[in-house]
C-alpha cells in the first residue's frame, strides 16, 4: 500500500451522486480498533474507485466501486448520523 | 401535491451538475487565478465547502477536480481560486487559458465536516498551507461580512511571497477586532522579513493559537503531509482531536 492519500472530504461529491444525505460529517466507529472519527477524517486512497481507511488503524472503512451503471458500496463499522434540528 | 411538498422538505436535494459561466478572472500572483462565476440556481454554501468541477473536451473526454470555494456565502457570485499544478491536466487551463464568458460544469456545495459559520462560534484557529488557505479565506470573508467579533487566529504557510494568496486583503482585514494573521515563508522570505521563515512547528503554533483550555475550533487545510504534520503537532500540544477539522489535498493530477 502506497501512502499517497487524501481524506474523506474529497469523496463527498462522489457519494452525493447516490446518497441524498451529507455523509462526511457522519461519525464512524471502527469495527477493527474501536476509534471513532468523522468520515471526513478517514484516509482516502483513489484508484479505479476509492478506499476509505480508518485514520487510527488504517483498516478498510468503506470501498466505493465506480461503474457506468452507478456506485457499489461496502461499509464496515458503525456509522452515526446526527438528526438535523 | 401535498405529498410532493412534504417529500421535498424531508429529502435534501441530491447534488446536480450546473453550468457555471466565468464572469471575471482575477490574478492572484503569478501562479494562481480566482474565477468569479455565475451559477444559476446556486443553492448557497457554508464557508469551507468545496465544489466538484467537470470539464468536457470536444471529443467527450472528461476531467473532474475538486476546488474549495473562496468567496463568502453572502456574495451573489461563486469564486474559486485555482493554483497552477506543474504538469497538471486541468489547472493550466483554468490558470492560463480560461476567459470571461467561458463555461464549465460545477456541482455542490459539497462537504459538511470542513465548514464553519459565525453561529458556530470560536475562538477559531485557521492553519493553511499553500492553496489550503482558500477555504479558510471563505471563513474569514464570511466572518468579515457578518462583522463578527469571534476571535480568529490565522497561520499561513507559503513557499514565498509570490505564492502567498490574498496577502493584501488579509492585511486589510487584520486591524479588525479579534483577528490576527501570521505568515511563515518556507523557501524564500521577502527582503527585510522579520517574521517566521520555517515550517510550522510547535513553538509557532503556541505563539499563534490560544491555549487548549480556551477550546478553539481548529481548521487545517493543505497538502496531505502539511496537514498530517500540523494535526499531529496540535494533538501533541493538547488540543482536542475532535475540535481539529482537517482537509487534505493530494497529487490528483492538478
Amino acid at each position: 500500500m502506497t501512502d499517497v492519500h487524501t481524506d474523506g472530504n474529497g469523496v463527498a461529491g462522489l457519494l452525493g451522486e447516490i446518497l441524498a444525505v451529507e455523509v462526511t460529517a457522519m461519525r464512524r466507529r471502527c469495527h477493527s480498533c474501536g476509534a471513532e472519527n468523522p468520515l471526513a477524517a478517514h484516509r482516502a486512497y483513489h484508484g479505479a474507485g476509492v478506499v476509505l481507511r480508518c485514520p487510527a488503524c488504517t483498516d478498510v472503512a468503506m470501498r466505493i466501486g465506480v461503474s457506468d451503471d452507478g456506485l457499489v458500496f461496502e461499509w464496515r463499522g458503525t456509522f452515526t448520523a446526527q438528526r438535523l434540528q | 401535491m401535498a405529498r410532493a411538498a412534504i417529500l421535498g422538505r424531508l429529502i435534501p436535494h441530491r447534488i446536480t451538475w450546473r453550468v457555471a459561466t466565468v464572469r471575471e478572472v482575477v490574478a492572484e500572483g503569478p501562479r494562481a487565478r480566482t474565477l468569479v462565476l455565475d451559477v444559476p440556481e446556486w443553492p448557497g454554501h457554508r464557508a469551507g465547502q468545496h465544489v466538484d468541477v467537470r470539464l468536457t473536451a470536444e471529443d467527450g473526454y472528461q476531467a473532474q477536480r475538486s476546488y474549495s470555494i473562496a468567496s463568502a456565502p453572502e456574495l451573489d457570485t461563486l469564486e474559486l481560486t485555482v493554483e497552477l499544478v506543474d504538469d497538471g491536466e486541468v489547472s493550466p487551463y483554468f490558470v492560463q487559458e480560461l476567459r470571461a464568458g467561458d463555461q464549465f460544469e460545477v456541482r455542490g456545495p459539497i462537504g459538511g465536516h470542513f465548514s464553519w459559520a459565525v453561529s458556530d462560534g470560536g475562538p477559531l484557529v485557521l492553519v493553511g498551507g499553500g492553496s489550503g488557505l482558500v477555504p479558510l479565506m471563505s471563513m474569514l470573508r464570511h466572518r468579515a461580512a457578518r462583522a463578527s467579533d469571534v476571535a480568529a487566529h490565522v497561520l499561513v504557510s507559503a513557499r514565498s511571497e509570490e505564492d502567498a494568496l490574498y496577502r493584501d486583503e488579509l492585511e486589510g482585514l487584520e486591524p479588525r477586532a479579534g483577528l490576527s494573521v501570521a505568515w511563515t515563508f518556507t523557501r524564500t522570505a521577502p527582503v527585510g522579513w522579520s517574521g517566521y521563515a520555517r515550517r510550522v512547528d510547535a513553538a509557532m503554533l503556541a505563539d499563534v493559537a490560544p491555549a487548549p483550555g480556551d477550546q478553539p475550533l481548529i481548521f487545517v487545510c493543505g497538502p496531505t503531509p502539511f496537514v498530517e504534520a500540523v494535526a499531529d503537532l496540535l494533538v501533541d500540544g493538547g488540543y482536542d482531536p475532535r475540535a481539529i477539522h482537517a482537509e487534505r489535498f493530494g497529487p490528483t493530477g492538478g
